[in-house]
C-alpha cells in the first residue's frame, strides 16, 4: 500500500485511481491507513463478496489473498496479479492504457 | 612507481573481492563492472566507490524483482556485532519531503526489531549533486541486550527521495567502531547516476 501511496502522482497522470479493499473492519482499516499515512480509499469487505468476485478469495480461506487488478472505465478486468504488486508492471500498463484512450 | 603499484595492487584486490562476491557456478554476468580508478559501475545505472575488501556484498531481490544492493561487514566480537550499509531506491515512507519521509521512515526502520530511536544529529548535506538530509540515531533494545547505531542519508533522483542507510549492531554494553561509517561516507559521497529512474522516463 505505500507503494501505491508514493506512486500517486503517477497514476493521477494516467488518469487512474486506487482502491484497497480488505476484510478487515472499518476501524482497523482507520488506524492501518494512519500508521501508513494513506489517503486513498480503502474499503472494508468483511463479507468478501468484492474479493471472491473478482477471484482474490481462494476458495475454503478465511482471507483475500493478494491480488491487484486494473478496471477500465467500462468495468472491464484489464489487468490481474497475484502477490505483491509489480509497481513498475502496474505503471507501463497504466501509462499504455492512457495513451489507448481506455481510461483506468 | 610505487603509487602505480599500490593502484594496480588495489585494483586487483577490489577485483577478487567483487569477484567473491558472484555466486559459484551461476552463469548469470554480474551486475557491476570495474573502473581502472577503482569505482564500481552498478548495471550501468550507478557508479561509486567500493568499501574496502573486508565488506560483503549484499544483492536482495524483492518480490517484485526490483534488486537493491549493499554490503555487510563482520566486525568480531560478540553477537550481534555487524556492520550493513545500502542504497535504497524506495525506502519507508511516501512523501516528497525529507522532513516528513524521515518521520515516516522511522515508523518502520528495522521493523523486526522492538527499538526506540533517539535522533542525536540531524543535518543537511549534499548527496548526489542535490541537497539531502543526514539523521544520526540510536535504537536500543533493554531486552535482547542489544543496541544500534544508525546514519540515514535521504536524497533526490528526480521526483522521488531516495536512502543511503548504514546499521552498526552491538551488544548493549558493548562500544561502537564509528571508524567504521567511513566506507559509507565514501560510498555516499561518490555515488552517482549514470542515467534517468525508470520513474523520470516514464
Amino acid at each position: 500500500m505505500e507503494g501505491h501511496q508514493r506512486n500517486l502522482y503517477l497514476y493521477e497522470r494516467f488518469n487512474a485511481r486506487v482502491l484497497g479493499v480488505s476484510r478487515d473492519d472499518v476501524l482497523t482499516l482507520k488506524y492501518w491507513a494512519k500508521g501508513l499515512d494513506l489517503s486513498f480509499p480503502l474499503l472494508s469487505n468483511i463479507t468478501a463478496f468484492l474479493g471472491v468476485s473478482v477471484g482474490a478469495q481462494p476458495e475454503g480461506q478465511p482471507i483475500f489473498g493478494r491480488l491487484t487488478i486494473v478496471v477500465d472505465k467500462k468495468g472491464i478486468i484489464r489487468y490481474a496479479r497475484e502477490g505483491s504488486p509489480v509497481f513498475k508492471d502496474i505503471l507501463l500498463f497504466l501509462k499504455k492504457l492512457n495513451q489507448e484512450g481506455g481510461k483506468p | 612507481m610505487k603509487k602505480k603499484v599500490l593502484t594496480i595492487l588495489f585494483l586487483l584486490v577490489v577485483s577478487a573481492w567483487l569477484a567473491g562476491c558472484a555466486t559459484p557456478g551461476s552463469s548469470k554476468p554480474v551486475p557491476y563492472k570495474l573502473t581502472p580508478q577503482g569505482m564500481v559501475i552498478w548495471e550501468d545505472e550507478y557508479e561509486f566507490m567500493p568499501p574496502p575488501p573486508d565488506w560483503k556484498l549484499l544483492r536482495v531481490e524483492d518480490e517484485s524483482g526490483d534488486i537493491n544492493f549493499g554490503f555487510t561487514h563482520d566486525d568480531g566480537g560478540t553477537f550481534p556485532s555487524v556492520t550493513t550499509m545500502a542504497y535504497d531506491e524506495d525506502p519507508f515512507g511516501c512523501s516528497a519531503g525529507f522532513e516528513s519521509r524521515e518521520r515516516e521512515f522511522f515508523k518502520r526502520f528495522l521493523f523486526n526489531a522492538i527499538l526506540q530511536f533517539q535522533v542525536l544529529e540531524k543535518k543537511k548535506v549534499q548527496v548526489v549533486g542535490m541537497e539531502g538530509l543526514q539523521v544520526d540515531v540510536e535504537g536500543k533494545d533493554p531486552v535482547r541486550g542489544e543496541k544500534v547505531r544508525a546514519r540515514v542519508v535521504f536524497g533526490k533522483r528526480g521526483d522521488r527521495v531516495v536512502g543511503f542507510y548504514i546499521t552498526q549492531w552491538r551488544p548493549i554494553d558493548n562500544a561502537y567502531d564509528l571508524s567504521i561509517f567511513g566506507a559509507f561516507d565514501k560510498f555516499v559521497g561518490s555515488f552517482k547516476y549514470l542515467k534517468k529512474s525508470f520513474y523520470e522516463m516514464l
